[in-house]
């Protein structure tokens, strides 16, 4: 239930009409959309999405026990707001290629740690064979068969694609026949070209990314999105990325979760023009993202991006899940993110439980594994 | 199998739709009783749930089965008050044995309209029998399909009529952690079935009882009502305050079987409700109802209140800022206070007095920085008289007049008048002879001396710390106020702290603005408080809407990092701080925010607000380019 106090404010901000259309189901326009963003009521506009959140999820908040994997940071893309890419593995310019003995043991030696999902993604690495990456899946898929392997960016495949002369479906199918489960959303960044041309104009385009999750999704292969937020796009611009989200996903349904990224300004080419996103555009971006993607069933504060407190700030404002214990970090810290490189189980709960939610661990496919009733129910 | 669960229930016809579906049932086995007895049976542990009425809930910790319950929203048909003559002119009512429910109903209902009959327990049959003249009698149950009477007061239609809200009877009450989610389940599924054969049910009581099946389909379908959602626990929680108001009921928290997803949000109290529109109006909340809100109201509610006071008390979008500079004259004090990570014990080889040398250095630098004040504070050093103070401030204010010295918390200034053996009003006055113009209000953590003396047991206590502030402010001082909050506190403390500094500012109107933030947990002796962002914006809007003499409220970007900080400016904060050139005590814990006047700038606009700087009297200086 909407407060009267929230419905005194949205209607003193001029937002009755949104509003009615949040209560009703009724789908926003991305001309709603933008007024949110530009609305200047945070408290308003979150209230509107905890509502939307509520009554999608209770007070559940969703995380899951994960390990990173980045095999190698050597790329040749040369997109300007990365910190974490190498132009080769020489160690004068901390570029490295984990071997495959390397990469399966690093994974392997969490086991005892109960996670369960490795989110794999890397650099474009210009050497090496598509027989890397089908053999590091397979092997982990046989040293740990229930591990959920969420693997490769659509940047990724797309440049397995070109690279071995494969279409998308042949590079994906390959892939899941040695193991993958699920697609991570990064490297969508901005989808509009005009942001795509000055920020990372030699990778896949927009309408690349988006058939290779197309793509993705018509093999059964569910998968994540992102949006790169905080340096040179404009407020429509966001709007149009979620649009192409919302698009795709009434076509196929395969998103399982949206997650706004904030763009990190250290060491790469563009924080110098541009700081860091503040937390108010991370609160009202995720709270926008919650009532405009009527049709994703999650919305994620990435806490490596945001820190712990903003991202616990943002259960309260829209957000579900708080991706997980996300142990090895590397893309985030080389662009300066100072927050631990991974939280323990308990941290999270206890983040999650003083916001009053109750803690759900996950799997790879938002499946339950148990929800951690809390002590006592706290408003 | 486990064991089956024992249920009872009543055999009323309102019932059986929860009940039907649980003949043959693998999980639950049910007995039938008088309402009463199920209520016995339960309390005996002889089962381990009832179907009870609602007045049974205060004979136990019980736990309710959320999602089902018998109520009614509007005329409820067998729950009557029947007389010869209208109830204006009762002056006896006699109440049918069977239900407290009913009874306590009944007598709220009659207590709304002004009656205040005796009430005289007698078996239903006698007192219709007897409810002539100025007398009256409660029905309830089936008997109610046939009673005849002038004058019939339906007190499920009387409730809605005076609350707005359903009554709801009588739900399931299972003795704690006695039901499982999946008996729950079973419980849901027995009621789905049973809703859907109410016709039959209807013709087959008919059959039994005689009546009409039609009568009674419509009963079923139309006046009683089985879900249990918000609205009917508003409702629920309503007429269990309402009773215990009158002194009824006990007064009790609704626990529910636990059931995560599909448990309904603990419901605020009509009474919250009221407190919080009232106070985003500016009503003065009371200690009771800020303890309520602090332990109830959600994030956003508080949020959206406090906003709707920080927009009258500054109408516009201007926050302010200060630039000024913390420095922290000596780390060497005696209090040892345990959540403190900055003092050092005397002659310990981190030990310092700052000299003049490093002084003038540092207030240089702030006022190349535009900065004009310096906010000095320091251990309690056994060894620094006031002449030491005096001294200090001489020496600022010649080198530097433009400077404002917002100086010494209330410990320290307590501290220098027992050093030097001063009573406490010529220990202000030659201070601000000296050059203070304001103290700063640190040092108050939490004033209730249950919490003080725990954490910090060799500092002054409430009465000495507000015995300061009422000293400076009567000698024409300004001061802020803070709260650091997450020591281990309950919200009675909080509320007490915010209580004492409330009833001081209505006194002497000497406090310019209040600062709270959580412990910081890191490098002090303490356990980890509650240092989140959530407890920090619940807190801070709470402050706003409870400290309504107070004018300004400062979002500590320091503590909690600029993104929750912005949080705050849509949550009562008008202030943002100072651009702090240097801040020991704090980062000494582990705190790393730094931000300089155009990274505070920026988040001020990027939070849709206009940033101006201000001095530390709360007067603008300079409104900044928007």
């Amino acid at each position: 239930m909407l407060s009267p106090l929230a419905h005194r404010a949205l209607e003193r901000d001029g937002l009755g009409d949104v509003r009615d259309r949040v209560l009703s189901g009724e789908r926003l326009s991305d001309a709603d959309g933008l007024r949110l963003l530009e609305a200047a009521d945070l408290a308003a506009l979150g209230a509107l999405a905890n509502h939307v959140r509520e009554a999608r999820h209770g007070h559940l908040a969703f995380y899951n026990r994960n390990v990173h994997l980045n095999p190698t940071n050597v790329c040749v893309a040369s997109c300007k707001f990365c910190s974490f890419a190498r132009k080769d593995d020489q160690r004068a310019s901390d570029g490295y290629t984990l071997s495959l003995d390397e990469a399966v043991g690093k994974v392997l030696s969490r086991r005892p740690l109960g996670i369960t999902e490795v989110h794999i993604v890397s650099g474009l690495h210009p050497d090496l064979p598509f027989e890397y990456y089908t053999e590091l899946l397979s092997r982990l898929r046989g040293a740990w068969p229930e591990l959920g392997i969420k693997a490769f960016t659509a940047i990724e495949l797309h440049f397995f694609a070109e690279k071995f002369g494969l279409s998308y479906q042949q590079v994906l199918t390959r892939l899941r026949e040695a193991g993958l489960d699920t697609l991570p959303g990064g490297g969508a960044e901005i989808f509009a070209p005009r942001v795509r041309r000055k920020i990372c104009d030699d990778k896949a385009t927009a309408d690349q990314w988006l058939e290779v999750h197309r793509t993705a999704h018509r093999l059964g292969i569910k998968t994540n999105s992102t949006m790169l937020y905080g340096h040179i796009e404009r407020l429509e611009e966001r709007v149009d990325h979620m649009r192409r989200l919302r698009e795709l996903q009434d076509e196929t349904h395969g998103f399982q979760v949206f997650i706004p990224l904030a763009f990190h300004p250290e060491h790469n080419m563009i924080g110098r023009a541009f700081p860091k996103p503040t937390g108010y555009d991370a609160l009202r971006t995720l709270a926008v993202a919650r009532l405009y993607l009527d049709n994703f069933d999650h919305v994620k504060a990435y806490w490596v991006s945001l820190g712990e407190r903003l991202a616990q700030a943002a259960l309260s404002f829209g957000v579900d899940d708080l991706d997980g214990t996300v142990l090895e970090e590397r893309i985030y810290h080389m662009a300066g993110s100072t927050v631990p490189q991974a939280l323990s189980e308990q941290t999270l709960h206890a983040l999650i439980r003083a916001a009053g939610r109750v803690p759900a661990e996950r799997d790879s496919l938002y499946r339950v594994l148990k929800v951690h009733e809390t002590p006592q129910a706290v408003a | 199998m486990p064991k089956k669960l024992k249920a009872a229930a009543v055999s009323f016809l309102n019932a059986w739709p929860l009940t039907e579906g649980l003949k043959g049932s693998e999980r639950i086995e049910l007995v039938l009783a008088e309402p009463s007895r199920c209520a016995e049976l339960l309390e005996a542990g002889e089962v381990d749930l009832a179907l009870v009425s609602v007045a049974a809930l205060e004979r136990g910790e019980y736990e309710i089965v959320p999602g089902m319950a018998i109520g009614a929203d509007g005329p409820v048909q067998t729950v009557l008050l029947a007389g010869e003559q209208s109830p204006a002119i009762w002056d006896e009512v006699f109440l049918d044995t069977a239900s407290r429910t009913s009874h306590i109903l009944a007598k709220v209902v009659l207590d709304a309209m002004g009656v205040h009959p005796k009430f005289t327990p007698l078996p239903a049959a006698d007192g219709l029998a007897r409810a002539r003249g100025t007398r009256g009698a409660l029905v309830i149950g089936d008997r109610g399909f046939d009673v005849r009477a002038n004058h019939l007061v339906d007190l499920g239609r009387e409730w809605t009529h005076l609350t707005g809200l359903p009554m709801i009877f009588a739900l399931w009450a299972a003795r704690p952690g006695a039901v499982l989610p999946e008996d729950v389940q079973e419980l849901t599924r027995a009621a789905q079935h049973g809703l859907g054969v109410r016709t039959e049910l209807a013709q087959r009581f008919a059959a039994q009882k005689g009546g009409d099946p039609e009568r009674y389909r419509r009963y079923l379908t139309q006046r009683i009502r089985y879900g249990l959602g918000p609205y009917e626990l508003e409702g629920l929680e309503a007429f269990l305050a309402r009773a215990a108001d009158k002194g009824f009921l006990r007064r009790m928290e609704l626990r529910f079987v636990d059931d995560v997803v599909h448990r309904p949000r603990a419901r605020r109290t009509l009474s919250l409700d009221a407190a919080l529109a009232s106070a985003a109006e500016g009503g003065r909340l009371s200690p009771e109802q800020a303890e309520g809100l602090d332990e109830k109201a959600p994030l956003l509610e508080l949020g959206l209140a406090a906003d709707a006071r920080r927009r009258a008390l500054h109408p516009g979008d201007l926050v302010t800022y200060i630039v000024s500079r913390n420095v922290n004259y000596t780390n060497v004090c005696t209090t040892a206070c345990h959540f403190c990570a900055f003092y050092r014990p005397r002659g310990h080889r981190e030990a310092y007095v700052l000299d003049r040398e490093e002084l003038t250095r540092k207030i240089d630098e702030t006022v190349a920085l535009g900065g004009i004040e310096i906010l000095l504070q320091g251990g309690l050093h056994p060894d620094l008289g006031i002449e030491w103070y005096e001294d200090l401030f001489r020496w600022v204010k010649e080198r530097w007049p433009a400077i404002a010295l917002h100086a010494l918390s209330p410990e320290e200034i307590w501290h220098i008048a027992r050093t030097s053996q001063l009573p406490l009003g010529e220990t202000i006055d030659r201070l601000v002879g000296a050059g203070l113009d304001s103290i700063p209000g640190g040092g108050a953590e939490i004033l209730d001396d249950e919490v003080r003396r725990r954490i910090a047991p060799l500092k002054c206590s409430t009465d000495e710390w507000l015995a300061v502030m009422r000293a400076a402010h009567r000698k024409g001082l300004r001061s802020t106020a803070t709260m650091m909050f997450g020591v281990g506190e309950e919200a009675r403390h909080r509320v007490a702290h915010l209580l004492r500094l409330r009833e001081l500012q209505d006194e002497t109107g000497g406090f310019t603005a209040f600062i709270c933030w959580p412990f910081q947990p890191g490098n002090t002796r303490l356990a980890p408080g509650d240092g989140s962002a959530h407890a920090y914006l619940r807190t801070n809007a709470l402050a706003r809407l409870f400290l309504d003499n107070v004018p300004n409220l400062q979002a500590s970007w320091v503590t909690m990092g600029g993104g929750v900080a912005q949080a705050a400016l849509h949550m009562g904060c008008n202030d943002f701080g100072q651009v702090m050139i240097e801040e020991n005590v704090v980062s000494a814990a582990g705190t790393a925010f730094k931000m300089d006047g155009e990274e505070v700038e920026r988040h001020i606009r990027d939070a849709g607000f206009r940033p101006a700087r201000r001095n530390m009297r709360y007067q603008l200086q300079e409104a900044r380019p928007g």
